[in-house]
């Protein structure tokens, strides 16, 4: 960690295991809102392509942590994963790709929320990094949700299957979600 | 378990190991690529529907057409659509297909996949969960049909090293066989050679046994010659190395004698003239390389006309005895021809005259020879080239031409022979069995063999002759179950035919080859090794024993014969006359009998005079004795 990126990046890592520390016997509405804010302050936005010099490249939240910045798909991955350290059930976090307006514009972009749902039915709650709080899905007229999923079902694979079975590393969120493990932040549970 | 037995073992077990070990990860192998697929294909078609449903209207027309779509045109066992309670909003399911594979083998490959799940979005609402399950029937399918063009494959494999594996079976077993054949035979004390494997293991063996069998051969063919050189001094004649005098004599009184073919033939005698004058003119070496010169001319002419034997009388005269019916006009003509050349041939010019006289079974020795001398003495009278037939006993031949003889002899053997019994008799006095010359009734009376032996020769019936006496040798046996033994004529051996007409009467009863003795005159065998070596290989197996009778001068080539597995040897009467007298002649018999024993051949003495001799001969280590000696012991209990 040190290695790869310098002190400030110890600094950030130490500062998500007080996180995590600190919120675990919170509520959920607590924990929701300081992992939000927790990465909301600490990443700052930018593409992929400036960060990694590739398109679209999914970072494991160590890798965001450790640069300090990130972009939608590393904002989300970063909390999805810290909210399921925190023990919050699988089933009610989901990665959602929308289309965002910016500002009052009609540019449309591409990016990336992560959804709390009570219960699969309701509307959830959005963790984004355009808007710092955390509003119901409904209320954020200028997202327009397509399509979401979670890591089950490639959760469930990767416990049941071998961490080497080649076909896992073909997509691309079962390759972030093997970087992670191998990284230690999740266990193949 | 024998080595054969686990080389076949090892081949199988190898054979079963690799065709397993092979179905069974190449099963499991292409299970485990299929899972990998299929849950691929699941998971990225349920993700797909679901990205399409998330964008269209979620009315249930709608809904139910994608699924329907989705399911018809492609390969699903089970595609729903749940709402987040969990209730079926859209179902289709599709039957097993699973036709043409076994029941069994789905159970025991049993392939499972996880359905693939993705969920539809309605907004920011999660709309429900779609599952899909793909068709894994051709999986199956595919796996069965590759299961079976492995087995498929490993059948054809497995028969052809099943072949390979038989074929170098039978490549060692083969030379394996003969070794093993070649040890039980230096078990039975045959010091047979045998060919050398190409296997290097077994040609060692091999090749380590010939060179004890050929060693045994050496040991033999020296301890024989030895004891010839023995026999040599005892009854031949120092310079000419032709019989001396007495040992002719006891010769020719065995052929007067004898019950077979040696019991009519021909003397002459032949004189080399003026031997005084010449010995006096030539001095005494000269003298004794002439006189050699005869003899081995006379030895020549001998063997010429199928073996015959020559012996010194005295000085001058020098006597030759050539059994089988022979022609005396013919021998004449011969003989002058013979001694004409040899006059020529000599270094010095020498006067040969000589006598012919024939004899026959029964004849006195002493009146043939002196007949032969008068004869002699008229010739010398007249020429010294003269060679005269001597007059000699009348005898009354049953019959007088050719055709009578055939059909007297047909009609006899044809009424049965008859055998006569001489018991053969161990040390214990126990019998060994019963030598059995052949009786047929000619003229209304029962002839013996050396009056019908001669023509039955010359006729060429020896062969049905013996068939007919084996037939009653067969007869007698089951009869009396007392073990005989049996002449073959050397003509008989070299038939064919008359070979395996014997075998298959032998085959047909073993309980008698058992107790059937074979014997064959020494010199029959010797003049046609071939022969008898193909009648030993045909009837020894049998069970029936094989021997030589009249064993003297050819025992130097015992070491010949020692392969064959000869039962017994009879040894010539000529080394067992005077037994009891003679100790030379006891060191020559001890030393026949011990080499005898060293190859597990039964010694037996023939013509046995008297008590002292059969004790002498047993104490020298004989087996057997025969001969007018020897009668069995009327036992209170026979």
């Amino acid at each position: 960690m040190q290695a790869e990126y310098g002190a400030p990046g110890i600094t950030a890592l130490e500062a998500w295991f007080a996180l995590l520390d600190r919120l675990r016997p919170a509520d959920l509405e607590t924990q929701l809102r300081e992992v939000n804010d927790f990465f909301n302050r600490r990443v700052r936005w930018l593409d992929d392509i400036d960060i990694w010099g590739q398109e679209d490249f999914w970072a494991t939240p160590l890798e965001t942590l450790g640069r300090g910045q990130g972009d939608c798909e590393d904002f989300t991955i970063a909390k999805y994963v810290t909210l399921k350290e925190l023990d919050v059930a699988e089933d009610e976090l989901r990665l959602i790709y929308v289309r965002a307006r910016i500002g009052r514009s009609s540019i449309t972009q591409a990016h990336m929320v992560l959804g709390y749902y009570e219960t699969p039915a309701t509307d959830p709650l959005v963790l984004d990094n355009l808007v710092p709080s955390i509003t119901r899905g409904s209320q954020r007229t200028d997202l327009d949700p397509l399509f979401s999923f979670n890591g089950r079902g490639l959760w469930a694979v990767g416990s049941s299957q071998s961490r080497a079975d080649p076909v896992a590393r073909l997509s691309r969120w079962r390759r972030v979600i093997d970087r992670m493990q191998q990284q230690g932040f999740i266990q193949g549970e | 378990m024998s080595l054969i037995k686990q080389l076949w073992l090892i081949v199988v077990v190898l054979l079963l190991l690799a065709v397993g070990g092979s179905l069974f990860i190449g099963v499991t192998a292409s299970r485990a690529y299929i899972e990998q697929e299929v849950l691929i294909k699941n998971a990225d078609t349920a993700s797909a529907l679901a990205l399409t449903m998330s964008q269209m209207p979620k009315d249930p027309v709608t809904l139910e057409l994608l699924v329907s779509a989705q399911f018809d045109t492609g390969h699903y066992r089970r595609v729903e659509l749940r709402s987040p309670e969990g209730e079926i909003i859209e179902q289709r399911i599709g039957a097993d297909a699973i036709r043409d594979v076994p029941a069994w083998f789905v159970d025991l490959v049993h392939i499972e996949v996880p359905p693939g799940h993705a969920v539809v979005q309605d907004g920011w609402r999660q709309f429900g969960t779609l599952v899909l399950e793909s068709q894994n029937s051709f999986a199956y399918r595919s796996l069965w049909q590759s299961t079976l063009n492995l087995v498929g494959w490993f059948g054809l494999a497995a028969v052809i090293s099943l072949l390979l594996a038989w074929w170098i079976v039978r490549q060692i077993r083969r030379p394996l066989g003969a070794v093993v054949e070649q040890a039980q035979h230096i078990g039975e004390r045959r010091f047979t050679t045998v060919p050398a494997p190409r296997t290097r293991e077994l040609r060692e063996v091999v090749e380590a046994m010939n060179h004890l069998s050929g060693a045994v051969h050496n040991m033999l063919s020296e301890e024989s010659q030895q004891l010839d050189r023995l026999r040599q001094q005892l009854q031949h004649d120092p310079v000419t190395g032709v019989l001396e005098r007495e040992a002719f004599i006891s010769q020719l009184q065995i052929h007067l004698d004898s019950q077979d073919a040696r019991a009519s033939g021909a003397l002459a005698l032949v004189r080399l003239a003026h031997l005084a004058g010449i010995n006096e003119r030539l001095g005494r070496t000269e003298t004794d390389a002439l006189l050699h010169e005869v003899a081995h001319g006379l030895e020549q002419f001998a063997m010429a006309y199928g073996g015959g034997i020559v012996g010194r009388l005295n000085g001058s005269d020098f006597v030759m005895l050539i059994p089988g019916k022979i022609d005396l006009e013919q021998l004449r003509h011969d003989l002058d021809r013979r001694l004409a050349a040899m006059r020529k041939h000599g270094r010095t010019p020498v006067g040969l005259p000589g006598a012919l006289i024939d004899y026959a079974q029964g004849d006195q020795r002493g009146m043939l020879l002196a007949s032969l001398d008068g004869t002699l003495s008229a010739a010398e009278a007249r020429s010294d080239e003269g060679l005269m037939i001597a007059e000699g006993p009348q005898r009354r031949s049953l019959f007088t031409s050719h055709d009578e003889w055939r059909r007297a002899l047909q009609v006899a053997m044809a009424k049965g022979v008859y055998l006569a019994h001489y018991p053969v008799l161990d040390t214990t006095g126990e019998l060994l069995h019963f030598e059995c010359p052949s009786r047929l009734r000619l003229a209304s009376e029962w002839q013996p063999a050396g009056v019908f032996m001669p023509w039955i020769s010359r006729l060429g019936l020896d062969s049905q002759l013996d068939l007919a006496v084996i037939d009653e040798a067969i007869r007698d046996i089951t009869q009396r179950g007392r073990p005989l033994g049996i002449n073959l004529s050397a003509a008989s051996i070299q038939d064919v035919h008359f070979v395996m007409e014997l075998q298959s009467r032998l085959k047909a009863r073993p309980d008698v080859a058992d107790l059937l003795w074979l014997e064959l005159p020494e010199a029959m065998a010797i003049h046609d090794l071939t022969s008898f070596r193909s009648l030993c290989h045909a009837l020894q197996p049998l069970g029936c024993r094989i021997g030589l009778e009249h064993v003297g001068a050819s025992f130097t080539r015992i070491a010949d014969l020692q392969d064959l597995g000869l039962a017994y040897l009879k040894l010539d009467r000529t080394l067992v006359r005077g037994i009891d007298r003679v100790a030379e002649q006891q060191t020559i018999l001890r030393g026949m009998a011990t080499l005898c024993h060293s190859l597990g051949i039964l010694a037996i003495g023939e013509g046995v005079e008297h008590r002292e001799e059969a004790r002498v001969l047993f104490e020298l280590g004989l087996d057997g004795a025969t001969g007018p000696g020897i009668r069995q012991h009327k036992k209170p209990a026979d």
